[in-house]
């Protein structure tokens, strides 16, 4: 399915911005918030698996239900993981891409990954002794 | 003990009337603040000295070492970026400039993922804007455009908008309409009398489409605009043109969607275009604590608000192409200075990984992602909580952050001061 990533500021992702190694901070930033319709058409439910992909890469999120999501727009807490997949292009303006990326969205068994692999998976080395 | 007036550095609102219990300390308990200023001040977890990556993992290292050390990688670098800053204080950000300058290094600040694109569109069109206490004491429209206030901003409806009582205003929730627009049904759109509910990337036609009919061309207009029925466009040009006071506010809705800055021009050519009938206003709702300072201060001594490039020993400014993200993603400079951010999680993946590829030293309080793919991280203090300095509140007002209690950390100022007393060869700044 087609989709359009929009990534935003919530109140779980600002409250643990300051633990990014933290599993509610992969949590809150890892989820995938679909309109219930198209959670039906993925043949999805809520906790299931989706990858997204584009032609920066793909990602494992969680879906979570959102009515106040438009159809065909997926929803995503700013962070690391919707940056994984979003292109760095900026249009000459210094500004990527970060609420109209297209994605394309199919059901997966695959897990989702932590910020310290996703920051290892491209030459980082993570941190874990706080 | 109980601090009272302190202000909370996490978000732009920077709200000066919290309460901290401290004891022994520390902050037990935080009185009038939101869920993140409760965080920010409560969970603070620190890196509790500086370490460096070597090849078998981290180790940590002394102070004198790691600031030795980041000298010698800026010093040995041709294009070095220094990032962030909007976290700490101004005069923090002040010495960070003059370390650019000095190493003839690209300067940039977070508002490049953030409101860049409005200071772009203000540079062309100007900023019709006002401070929050006029909002407060005045508005009876508040239009919330690409925006969700109740997460990012959640004090700035109950202190200056939609819940505050106002000096004109005495009964702010029956006498203030609220106007959200957004591609999202959210929670700030639940409370709106208006929610203007736009397909994806429509916001530029449906800045077009009120600024015709505010000028009395409604009959251009179709049926619908970008998913928003042509009935609904003359209702709110209706509200907006007969209020006493209005006031938008915008988020990064705007800035971030197709169009970027050309939308925020047409929002602020629309808050023109209803100055003719009425009083507006339009300012942007500024994400991290301290960016508008970050501005201000890149401003004041460079001539620009981001993206500085001192290469040429002078300061020069041309977004899209002295902006970290696109220096990143061309692979171009060849060390980086993190200062109080993170854009190891907060900038698309080919931009973050060229941090890894290069040595990048990262100055900030707390362990982030782009700690990952530093080569040196050395705390600091966090401004606000154990560093007493100058912030900007989104509507440019300055406020004195106060430092709360003491851990025991260095000053990121009095740090780039020691590196830029090493840069200049022994001399202070």
């Amino acid at each position: 399915m087609k989709c359009i990533l929009n990534t935003g500021r919530t109140v779980p992702q600002g409250t643990s911005v300051e633990h990014k190694g933290s599993d509610n901070y992969r949590s809150v930033t890892s989820a995938g918030f679909l309109n219930p319709v198209d959670m039906m058409m993925l043949g999805i439910e809520d906790g299931d698996r989706v990858r997204l992909t584009t032609p920066a890469g793909y990602i494992v999120l969680t879906a979570r239900p959102a009515e106040g999501v438009a159809r065909a727009e997926i929803f995503v807490a700013i962070g690391p993981y919707a940056n994984h997949i979003i292109s760095s292009e900026t249009h000459g303006t210094g500004m990527p891409d970060f609420k109209s990326q297209s994605v394309e969205i199919e059901p997966t068994e695959e897990p989702v990954k932590s910020v310290g692999e996703l920051m290892e998976a491209i030459g980082g080395l993570r941190y874990d002794r706080t | 003990m109980i601090e009272h007036d302190v202000v909370c550095p996490f978000c732009g609102c920077l709200c000066d009337d919290l309460e901290l219990v401290c004891e022994g300390g520390k902050i037990v308990k935080v009185q009038n603040g939101c869920a993140l200023a409760e965080s920010t001040f409560m969970n603070d977890v620190r890196l509790p000295s500086p370490i460096r990556r070597t090849e078998s993992g981290w180790e940590d290292i002394s102070y004198t070492e790691a600031i030795k050390e980041t000298a010698e990688i800026l010093q040995g670098a041709d294009r070095p970026l220094l990032y962030g800053w909007s976290s700490t204080h101004g005069e923090a950000q002040s010495i960070g400039v003059h370390i650019a300058e000095l190493i003839g290094a690209v300067i940039d600040n977070t508002s490049t993922v953030c409101h860049g694109p409005s200071i772009l569109a203000i540079q062309e069109v100007g900023h019709p804007g006002c401070t929050l206490g006029q909002v407060k004491n005045r508005a009876d429209v508040i239009i919330y455009w690409g925006c969700n206030p109740i997460e990012a901003h959640p004090r700035h409806m109950s202190r200056y908008t939609t819940y505050a009582t106002g000096f004109f205003v005495p009964d702010a929730q029956r006498e203030r309409t609220v106007i959200v627009v957004d591609t999202r049904r959210t929670d700030t759109a639940g409370i709106a009398d208006e929610f203007v509910q736009i397909e994806h990337s429509g916001d530029y036609a449906v800045l077009s489409a009120l600024r015709a009919i505010v000028r009395g061309k409604a009959s251009v207009i179709p049926a619908k605009v970008a998913g928003v029925s042509k009935e609904q466009l003359i209702r709110i040009a209706e509200i907006c043109k007969t209020a006493k006071f209005g006031a938008i506010f915008f988020g990064l809705g705007l800035t971030m969607s197709r169009g970027k800055y050309k939308n925020i021009r047409n929002a602020i050519e629309l808050t023109d275009e209803l100055n003719r009938h009425t009083k507006f206003v339009i300012s942007p709702l500024r994400g991290h604590g301290n960016v508008y300072g970050s501005n201000e201060v890149f401003t004041w001594m460079t001539g620009y608000p981001f993206a500085v490039d001192f290469a040429r020993g002078i300061a020069f400014y041309n977004p899209g192409e002295t902006t970290a993200v696109d220096i990143l993603r061309r692979g171009e400079c060849d060390a980086a200075l993190i200062v109080a951010s993170d854009p190891g999680a907060n900038f698309p993946r080919a931009a973050a990984a060229h941090l890894a590829k290069i040595p990048t030293v990262v100055i900030d309080p707390h362990v982030n992602a782009t700690t990952a793919l530093s080569r040196i991280h050395i705390p600091c203090t966090a401004a606000g909580i154990d560093a007493a300095g100058t912030a900007y509140r989104m509507d440019g007002v300055p406020i004195r952050l106060k430092k709360v209690i003491d851990r025991g950390y260095p000053d990121d100022a009095e740090i780039l001061k020691k590196i830029y007393d090493r840069l200049n060869g022994g001399k202070e700044l």
